[in-house]
């Protein structure tokens, strides 16, 4: 192994892999999916929060203030019954029933005002906090009364299923194995297979290069960019949180296995089709706990059975509930297991692959 | 001094029977240009492999640059140069930067590149993509690849296949001037004018044996016949006649015909190398 060879050899790669179809598709893949989702379901464009109110009269005043509010959409409803109903299916995210004269009792000096308030259980937080800003400082203009001190009860029913994450949340494990895995993976091993076949490998190999020299700059190669990726991909979705050193070790320890993964794979293959066809098989279980992790009704354990979980578990415990060290050890112990079986993997396909090259060269 | 030392050499591939190389011993000396001939499956580029270190599990004794090949590790490829018979390169790259990137993988100062693609003719499309490239022009830049960290030995498997007759002559006026400053040729040809021209000595294989080793002149007198065939012109059309070469001089027809007669053509009668590779190994040169 000589490293100013490997870095000569990674510097190859990265010039030759950026021009690539498959490198470009790897990389531009979970950046267009990550917008895409922000714009469906993520909180940058997320729809204009929907408030619902019925009103047992002579709010008129305060109903007008948040119809005219430019921030939220306001519905009126003819019962506390509709209202319950459209905010159990979700047309309104946050329903108000307004007792008779609620704003003129308070601004009469009135000691309870009491509200029966419904949140939708999938409404977005973002949104719900819009709304109860919005309507505060409705109640505040239509009473004259200083914001800290309104006397009001508020109590807060949930309709409809509850979901305690967005659909940003629920997609942003498989937006993150995308990035580690795809270009941790597929740059190393569509290199190698290309390398393969156009002969430039049995030619590196008969300069001082040694085949684990070039071996170990693809997988640099793959670990760099899986990492670059993964950062990219936290930032995109407003989830580069909790300890950055802990969200850094984890990104490399993923990056690592996928591409030591994604190089096996590319000796192993003896064509691109080889290789997509092992892909087609092996990429349900690299995205399995990314997928489940979409759908919170299924059992979350069965994740566990995937090698990727443990790189896509830790991730998201450090940036959603700021977990140290003690809290993902053992995922990171099962990581270090597999990256440790696949480089014991990597060491006999170098062999192989030497004694392949002789009879093919 | 010896530069290859091949004693008893056998390799047999995994799942065949019959031995691919079959306990061949030769020498190659430093500045020779040695010619391994044969027909296709005979052996020759598996002992190629061998020595350039792809190929293990070979029995027998290699020693390359006096030290074993066994001894030798990655740092042998700093002596040696490798040139496929099918070009290599990287087609995003150009010229230029295949060679630069090669170059860099030596722990050697590499300053030939320029002054090899001038003697190949490729400076003019140093910077243009390989992509780009006709067969002969990657061939020429194998060669260039090959040479550029001046090796003290090269392997060249069919090194002017594809090129046109006056890139062809490039390369084999140069490579009889790294003769002369010492560098060893191991050359893989079907070529035997090639062979003919180049070599010092030739080495026919046929069947993962050694069926001849010389060099071509002495191959060439040995296998040939010696007289000579005179052609000439008479009122009734062309005719030839043979002469023993052993006391021409006092040969009265041979006399009589070179001064009565309209001589064509006359030519000693020594084999070609092609007639000994079809006499040696059984099989047509295509």
């Amino acid at each position: 192994m000589d490293v100013q060879r490997i870095w000569v050899l990674t510097g190859k790669e990265i010039r030759l892999g950026l021009t690539s179809f498959m490198s470009i598709y790897v990389l531009v893949a979970p950046v267009v999916l990550s917008l895409l989702v922000a714009l469906i379901f993520g909180d940058l464009f997320a729809q204009t929060p929907r408030l619902g109110i019925f009103d047992a009269g002579g709010n008129e005043t305060l109903v007008q203030a948040l119809a005219d509010h430019p921030s939220i959409q306001t519905r009126s409803y003819a019962s506390q019954a509709a209202l319950e109903a459209a905010v159990a299916r979700g047309s309104v995210e946050w329903g108000m029933s307004l007792e008779a004269d609620f704003a003129n009792v308070l601004r009469e000096g009135g000691t309870v005002a009491r509200t029966n308030t419904y949140r939708w259980g999938e409404a977005g937080t973002r949104n719900l906090m819009l709304i109860e800003t919005a309507v505060a400082r409705a109640v505040v203009e239509a009473t004259g009364l200083v914001f800290d001190e309104l006397p009001i009860s508020v109590e807060v029913v949930q309709l409809g299923e509850a979901s305690a994450a967005t659909w940003s949340q629920r997609l942003l494990p498989l937006l993150l194995i995308m990035a580690i895995v795809l270009s941790g993976l597929f740059i190393p091993s569509s290199s190698l297979v290309d390398e393969k076949q156009k002969g430039t490998l049995v030619a590196l190999t008969t300069t001082p290069a040694s085949l684990l020299d070039v071996y170990l700059a693809k997988t640099a190669v793959g670990f760099i960019l899986s990492g670059l990726m993964a950062l990219i991909i936290l930032a995109l979705n407003n989830a580069f949180a909790g300890n950055p050193g802990l969200l850094l070790l984890v990104i490399a320890l993923g990056g690592l296995m996928s591409s030591i993964l994604g190089v096996i794979l590319g000796s192993w293959s003896r064509d691109m089709e080889t290789f997509m066809g092992i892909i087609k098989v092996l990429g349900l279980v690299l995205y399995a706990p990314g997928i489940l992790e979409i759908f919170p009704q299924v059992p979350q354990w069965i994740g566990r059975v995937f090698p990727t979980y443990y790189i896509m578990n830790p991730l998201l415990e450090i940036s959603r509930n700021a977990a140290r060290f003690a809290d993902i050890a053992a995922d990171l112990a099962i990581l270090l297991g597999f990256i440790a079986v696949l480089a014991f993997v990597l060491a006999r396909e170098i062999q192989r692959q030497q004694q392949q090259l002789a009879l093919e060269g | 001094m010896t530069m290859i030392q091949v004693s008893d050499l056998s390799l047999t591939y995994p799942g065949t029977r019959d031995p691919a190389v079959d306990g061949i011993s030769f020498e190659v000396g430093q500045g020779e240009i040695f010619g391994f001939l044969g027909p296709s499956g005979a052996g020759k580029s598996t002992t190629q492999r061998v020595l350039c270190k792809l190929l293990q599990h070979w029995s027998g004794s290699a020693t390359v640059m006096d030290r074993s090949l066994t001894a030798w590790g990655q740092d042998y490829f700093a002596h040696v140069g490798v040139s496929f018979e099918l070009p290599n390169h990287y087609l995003q790259l150009t010229a230029r930067e295949n060679l630069k990137l090669f170059a860099n993988l030596y722990p050697q100062d590499v300053t030939r590149s320029e002054d090899l693609m001038a003697v190949v003719d490729l400076t003019a499309d140093a910077d243009t993509r390989v992509g780009q490239f006709s067969k002969g022009m990657m061939q020429r830049l194998s060669f260039v690849r090959a040479f550029q960290h001046e090796p003290r030995l090269v392997f060249l498997d069919e090194p002017t296949a594809g090129l046109d007759p006056v890139n062809a002559r490039r390369i084999t006026d140069h490579l009889q001037t790294l003769r002369a400053d010492g560098c060893t040729i191991f050359l893989t040809t079907h070529d035997m004018h090639i062979a003919d021209l180049l070599c010092d000595r030739v080495a026919f294989m046929v069947q993962g044996r050694l069926a001849l080793i010389d060099t071509p002149r002495n191959l060439r007198l040995a296998q040939g016949r010696k007289q000579v065939q005179v052609e000439y012109r008479t009122g009734e059309g062309r005719r030839q006649e043979l002469f023993d070469l052993d006391g021409i001089g006092g040969n009265e027809r041979f006399a009589e015909l070179l001064r009565s007669e309209e001589i064509e053509t006359i030519h000693t009668q020594e084999a070609t190398l092609e007639d000994i590779f079809i006499r040696t190994t059984g099989e047509q040169l295509l």
